[in-house]
């Protein structure tokens, strides 16, 4: 993929930061939903490269690091409009925005001319199931780190007896927001599940065995339990609000690290080397 | 060359004191007769509507003349029709006229003249006004235009600043936090410790806002138990409520006691109980009821009377911040209305200069009529058209140089546009009241488009 495919779409992912971080009067309710339409504009745009590249690597586009980033932001594009759009969650725009418009300059940038094709034993009908449900779920997480971060920004001030401004009285509720989290945890944490279970079968598949303990899969392994964990305390303690906020940015924290870090240090099988 | 002026005579919340304005004040029912009564005792008036609320009494209406009225006129009639002696009012009276009264006009709508700037009540009330006005038909051209400019400046600012936003009293602001806190209030328990005057209407305020489940527990049960009858909730004894406490989403407390009757150890308890669902309490009792460390308990939002009371004040001072765009939105209006009502006196002068001139060519034709006759019909047909053509062509120059530039500007352009091609003065005078007939039709017509937009306000 050439990055100057992606130049449309990042034009509308700008417009958007900009329309979302500007001021949230009533009078702005409109621009707020005309950076919301940017926002799918730039979606929708991003579809299409994403559409051309993949014809050329002859499968799901994420043969390396940038396209990895540029696939997983176009998944938080997506799932970001849901939450605008579907749960009203327009404050999320902010935050949604200006990340996907971020990735996806880093990944135009790097992206290489010189696409790696996909080596024909991993071309099975496993790849793009696998690396969805791991993405999907990955910008679900992503989402969730973010609803948390505006819980806590509003937490902090109805603590603090400074609740928000007039001009954010349709901001959602701290309960909408501890809900919603919850939700988008429960959502990433069954495509977590998904993919590792998908990616050990297709391991078994090529290689004969499910599981070898490369850097991705022990990772994977170690968030899947911490988001177990967090679910599972939910459910039994009855822990929320603030202390759940606070656990889900560090969790997202390490997730992000760990790809980062295997992506770039030693990506084994899930880097592009694909060894 | 105006020779009408819009003026405003009137008291408010800040010129008189409530005993004064509740001796003017006129009731809903009194207002179509007094208008009427106006028409028939003061003739110097063309339109009137009287506005009478709680905060201000005011009478707006247009003189016949080029003067404001007698200030003696109006303060006599009100004298008389109120029997209140003038000496008790007229130094309390504000007066406007022309600019300065519709720019007063529009800050009443835009609620920035309210005791509290932004309320929203103020808008209906003047609706009423005006109705009143029109069954009244006391409402002219100028009337009809000035209040629905004023209703469409009370929306405008509404949309566009945040003037009605926040809220401004302490049982509103127990209501505004809840929201904050709580996706819904239906689903929720309210508990009231204690039945103090602000903590019953926090009450009421949270019922209205969709709780339905309310425990009121109080140290006179009888009390309790009347309140719960009345605002529909159960009451508990006040010697066995704290059981109840885990069940309250949000506790508004107001009793008279010298210590806090909740400890933070006590309130951990029941949060873990309540599986850390938040918890929203309201301290409104002096001293204060409940421990102030709670605050600092996972999930639980402790507001005592001073921090509601900041929210309200914080609102407010949001809100006066908010009413000087509104104020600039205001004169900007009160410019383009001065515009308009300069504009009126154009469109007479408009009217007799192509009269005049229609008028013109007819004569001619009339008196070329001998030889016209002996052409084909189709010669005849285009000489007329020939004739039509030239005026039309004639008057456009004239009416778009008319039409331009400012108002002052305008007014000079048509006088000395009349001078030259009218001559007859009755036309002028029957041309003037042919147009006000015309401009009265057509503001109607807006009207009840308006009317449709602005429903929901009533």
């Amino acid at each position: 993929m050439n990055g100057l495919w992606l130049i449309p779409a990042l034009i509308c992912y700008l417009a958007a930061t900009a329309g979302f971080m500007l001021g949230r009067t009533p009078a702005n309710v409109r621009r707020s939903r005309q950076a919301t339409i940017a926002l799918a504009l730039g979606a929708a745009l991003q579809t299409a490269a994403l559409a051309t590249s993949g014809v050329r690597a002859g499968n799901i586009p994420v043969t390396d690091f940038a396209q990895s980033v540029c696939f997983l932001s176009w998944l938080t594009a997506l799932a970001g409009l849901i939450l605008i759009v579907r749960f009203r969650i327009a404050v999320i725009g902010g935050f949604v925005a200006p990340a996907v418009f971020v990735a996806t300059a880093v990944a135009a940038v790097t992206i290489r001319r010189q696409q790696l094709r996909i080596p024909e034993a991993l071309r099975s009908a496993w790849l793009p199931v696998h690396v969805t449900l791991a993405f999907v779920g990955f910008a679900l997480f992503l989402l969730a780190a973010a609803v948390s971060v505006v819980y806590l920004i509003f937490e902090r001030r109805l603590k603090a007896k400074r609740p928000l401004a007039p001009a954010d009285e349709r901001a959602p509720s701290l309960e909408k927001l501890d809900r919603i989290n919850y939700r988008l945890l429960s959502w990433g944490f069954l495509m977590l599940t998904l993919a590792i279970i998908t990616g050990a079968i297709w391991a078994d598949a090529t290689w004969g065995h499910f599981w070898s303990w490369e850097p991705q899969e022990s990772w994977s392994f170690i968030i899947w339990l911490m988001y177990a964990g967090l679910l599972e305390s939910r459910l039994t303690a009855g822990w929320r609000g603030r202390r759940v906020a606070a656990l889900t940015i560090v969790v997202l924290t390490l997730l992000i690290g760990s790809f980062v870090g295997v992506s770039l240090l030693n990506p084994g099988k899930h880097g592009g080397s694909f060894g | 060359m105006t020779d009408r002026t819009l003026f405003v005579v009137g008291v408010n919340h800040r010129t008189a004191a409530v005993a004064v304005r509740e001796r003017l004040a006129y009731a809903d029912t009194e207002i179509v007769p007094t208008l009427g009564r106006i028409r028939e005792q003061l003739p110097a008036l063309a339109e009137t509507a009287l506005i009478s609320t709680c905060n201000r009494v005011e009478l707006i209406g247009l003189t016949n003349a080029a003067a404001p009225p007698e200030p003696d006129e109006i303060t006599r009639f009100l004298a008389t029709d109120r029997r209140i002696e003038p000496g008790r009012f007229t130094n309390l009276l504000y007066r406007f006229a022309g600019r300065d009264a519709i720019r007063h006009l529009f800050r009443v709508g835009a609620s920035l003249d309210s005791m509290v700037v932004g309320e929203p009540q103020i808008l209906g009330q003047l609706k009423l006004a005006y109705a009143q006005a029109v069954t009244a038909e006391t409402a002219g051209a100028v009337l009809h235009h000035a209040f629905h400019r004023a209703f469409a400046v009370g929306k405008q600012v509404r949309k566009a600043t945040l003037i009605g936003y926040g809220a401004v009293s302490v049982s509103s602001a127990a209501v505004s936090l809840a929201a904050k806190i709580f996706d819904t209030l239906a689903d929720k328990t309210v508990m009231l410790m204690g039945a103090g005057k602000i903590a019953e209407l926090a009450a009421r305020n949270l019922k209205r806002a969709g709780v339905q489940s309310l425990i009121i527990t109080s140290r006179t049960f009888d009390h309790a138990v009347a309140l719960a009858r009345e605002l529909g909730g159960t009451a508990v004894p006040y010697e066995s409520y704290k059981p109840y406490l885990k069940l309250a989403d949000v506790v508004i407390a107001s009793l008279a006691v010298s210590e806090p009757v909740l400890s933070a150890a006590e309130c951990e308890a029941i949060v873990r109980e309540r599986r850390y669902r938040p918890m929203f309490l309201i301290d409104l009792g002096v001293p204060r009821n409940l421990d102030e460390r709670i605050n600092a308990l996972e999930n639980v939002y402790l507001y005592d009377i001073d921090d509601l009371g900041a929210v309200a004040a914080r609102s407010l001072e949001d809100r006066e911040r908010e009413a000087v765009k509104a104020a600039a939105i205001v004169e900007v209006e009160a410019d383009s209305f001065m515009r308009w009502l300069g504009g009126l006196e154009l469109v007479p002068a408009i009217k007799e200069i192509r009269s005049s001139i229609e008028q013109l060519r007819e004569d001619e034709l009339e008196r070329n009529q001998g030889w016209l006759a002996a052409l084909a019909p189709d010669d005849r047909a285009r000489i007329e058209a020939l004739t039509r053509g030239l005026v039309n062509k004639l008057l456009h120059r004239v009416l778009s140089t008319l039409r331009e530039g400012g108002a002052p500007n305008q007014l000079y352009a048509a006088e000395v546009a009349r001078r030259l091609f009218c001559d007859d003065l009755g036309a002028r005078e029957n041309a003037l009241r042919q147009d006000l007939n015309d401009v009265l039709n057509e503001g109607q017509d807006e009207d009840s488009a308006d009317d449709r937009d602005n429903d929901e306000e009533f």
